[in-house]
């Protein structure tokens, strides 16, 4: 299933060619709006501007290289009844769905790796405060991005149609990861809910320890692996009752 | 090889609502709908065997076939394959059998079809040397080598139809359940997927579940056919037994009289005789006292047999 989900970011060359470019342009425009928010102000909410846009470009990076497709073939397998097959294989359903997904990740990041260059250098990135604790955040954080994106699918399960679900957690998992506006600058109540959900770990708390914001790593670390382990559970609950109601469509 | 016994699945689905905010009383409704899908249903299959498994449209053939596969748990009833129960023996059971569904694909649409026969062969844990040897074998026996390299979209139905068997049995299940495994193909190409089934059925012992509405399939490759509807078994038995009902003389008449020989007049104008054996006796004494217009004698087949059954 690794082996597929890999190959079949290969054989989509065309859209990853224009996620590089939109990965790109993006990163460019929020250097362009954060440069001239910033003035001539040396720092907002300890953060110098050097260190805001090597953060935005890390965490825009990331947003894609932890991009979850398996939610969207989850729901198109589900839809068409295809589900079946995965059913009926002697190894597991969710651990066939999590390979598909690392595989296609691993394939997303090869064709990415061209334009990671680039980016930085659009995005003037600096040599990484503490590149073991990114990493291994990083890692972590997308262990949870999988797991959040199978919990979300499973739903289909009850309802057929994900769609709808799919595109609002997508959007809720980037707002809230940071990826537009560090956590930093959330106020109140907002930063608080930030502070509460995993969805920081995909983007904010990997790309703050790269710029040295955050210097703590053995605390996000061991929230991470709370989480895991946490929805690792739900997940492994959520599935024997979907196990239950499976209803497969067209007869 | 499979033993069934009372099997009977029942759906239960949430009513829906027509009419306005009747999609939300329909999300929020506590009333449901039950669908019994399969209805006591019992049966055994011996090892060997090629069943023809038939019934129209939403008899709940698909959805025995699930049961048989321990996707679907049933609401009642006991089943065994192999010696194992399906939806509790899910993954043990899973390497014993194989599956195409005609009108669905197991094979990744954009990947070229030796890929997903690579994943049939990971997840099935087949060892390289017997994936080797069982891909070898298929590529001669379902001229593979053409395509096996082609993306799955770019396949004609032939052909993807072929790939989809040789995914079903590369890892060697000892039972293949197909779905309608000629539907909507030539006739060349129908005939190819009947030889892959008497070969696969005939060298490996590999019992066969056969489903589908082309009775020439069944024709060809049953002795044995169990045939249901609405849920319920209606016919089990050879093939034979079924079709043995007699050879019909149609004739039409100059004169048309209400009656001939007891036979009455049907309401196109026809006299239909059933001819237990004398026919060229039957012709002659009737064309003694009439002067025929037409004539056709109709043998009993298996298609107008089921239709009858059907309609019943």
């Amino acid at each position: 299933m690794t082996r597929i989900g890999f190959r079949l970011a290969l054989a989509y060359r065309s859209n990853i060619i224009i996620t590089c470019v939109t990965l790109v342009a993006q990163v460019f425009l929020l250097r362009m709006i954060w440069t001239s928010v910033y003035g001539s102000r040396p720092s907002a909410a300890g953060l110098t501007l050097d260190a805001l846009l090597a953060y935005l470009t890390l965490a825009n990076l990331q947003a894609f290289a932890t991009h979850t497709i398996v939610a969207h073939t989850i729901h198109d397998r589900i839809r068409t009844g295809t589900v079946f097959f995965d059913l009926a294989r002697p190894v597991g359903y969710l651990r066939q769905m999590a390979g598909f997904q690392i595989g296609n990740t691993g394939g997303g990041l090869l064709l990415l790796a061209p334009v990671i260059p680039v980016v930085l250098l659009v995005g003037s990135i600096t040599v990484p405060v503490n590149g073991l604790g990114y990493l291994v955040t990083l890692a972590l954080g997308y262990v949870i991005a999988v797991q959040l994106a199978l919990l979300i699918s499973l739903i289909g399960f009850w309802t057929m149609e994900t769609g709808a679900i799919s595109l609002f957690y997508r959007l809720v998992s980037q707002f809230f990861a940071g990826t537009m506006v560090p956590l930093t600058f959330f106020p109140g109540a907002l930063g608080a809910l930030a502070e509460i959900l995993p969805f920081k770990y995909m983007g904010y708390v990997p790309a703050a320890i790269y710029v040295g914001h955050i210097s703590d790593v053995s605390g996000p670390v061991l929230v991470e692996v709370g989480w895991i382990v946490g929805l690792g559970g739900l997940l492994v609950l959520t599935w024997s009752r979907a196990r239950r109601r499976v209803v497969i469509q067209g007869g | 090889m499979i033993r069934v016994e009372g099997l009977t699945k029942v759906f239960r689905r949430p009513r829906t609502f027509s009419g306005p905010f009747g999609a939300l009383r329909t999300l929020v409704t506590r009333q449901h709908v039950e669908k019994t899908a399969v209805d006591d249903v019992s049966f055994e299959i011996h090892e060997g065997e090629v069943i023809g498994y038939l019934g129209p449209n939403g008899a709940g053939k698909s959805t025995t076939i699930k049961i048989l596969t321990g996707i679907l748990t049933p609401t009642s009833g006991t089943v065994e394959v192999n010696g194992l129960v399906p939806w509790r023996d899910r993954s043990v059971n899973a390497r014993n059998v194989g599956v195409v569904f005609g009108q669905r694909s197991q094979l990744w649409w954009d990947l070229p079809l030796i890929e997903s026969l690579r994943l049939v062969g990971a997840l099935y844990d087949v060892p390289a040397p017997r994936f080797e040897r069982s891909l070898k074998k298929l590529r001669d026996l379902l001229g593979l080598d053409e395509f096996l390299d082609t993306p799955v979209r770019q396949l004609s139905l032939g052909q993807r139809m072929r790939g989809d068997l040789a995914a079903a049995v590369l890892y060697e299940p000892p039972l293949l359940y197909l779905d309608e495994p000629t539907v909507g193909l030539d006739v060349v190409a129908k005939e190819a997927v009947r030889e892959f089934i008497v070969e696969t059925n005939g060298a490996g012992r590999t019992t066969v579940i056969l489903t589908t509405h082309d009775l020439a399939d069944v024709e060809a490759l049953c002795k044995r056919i169990i045939l249901i509807d609405h849920g319920k078994v209606l016919f089990d038995g050879a093939i034979d037994a079924l079709v043995n009902e007699p050879r019909r003389l149609v004739v039409t008449l100059e004169s048309e009289p209400e009656e001939v020989r007891g036979v009455p007049r049907d309401a196109e104008g026809r006299y239909v005789f059933e001819i237990h054996d004398d026919l060229p006796g039957m012709i002659a004494s009737i064309a003694a006292e009439h002067t025929i217009r037409d004539l056709s004698v109709e043998e009993p087949d298996l298609e107008s047999v089921i239709k009858g059954i059907y309609t019943r």
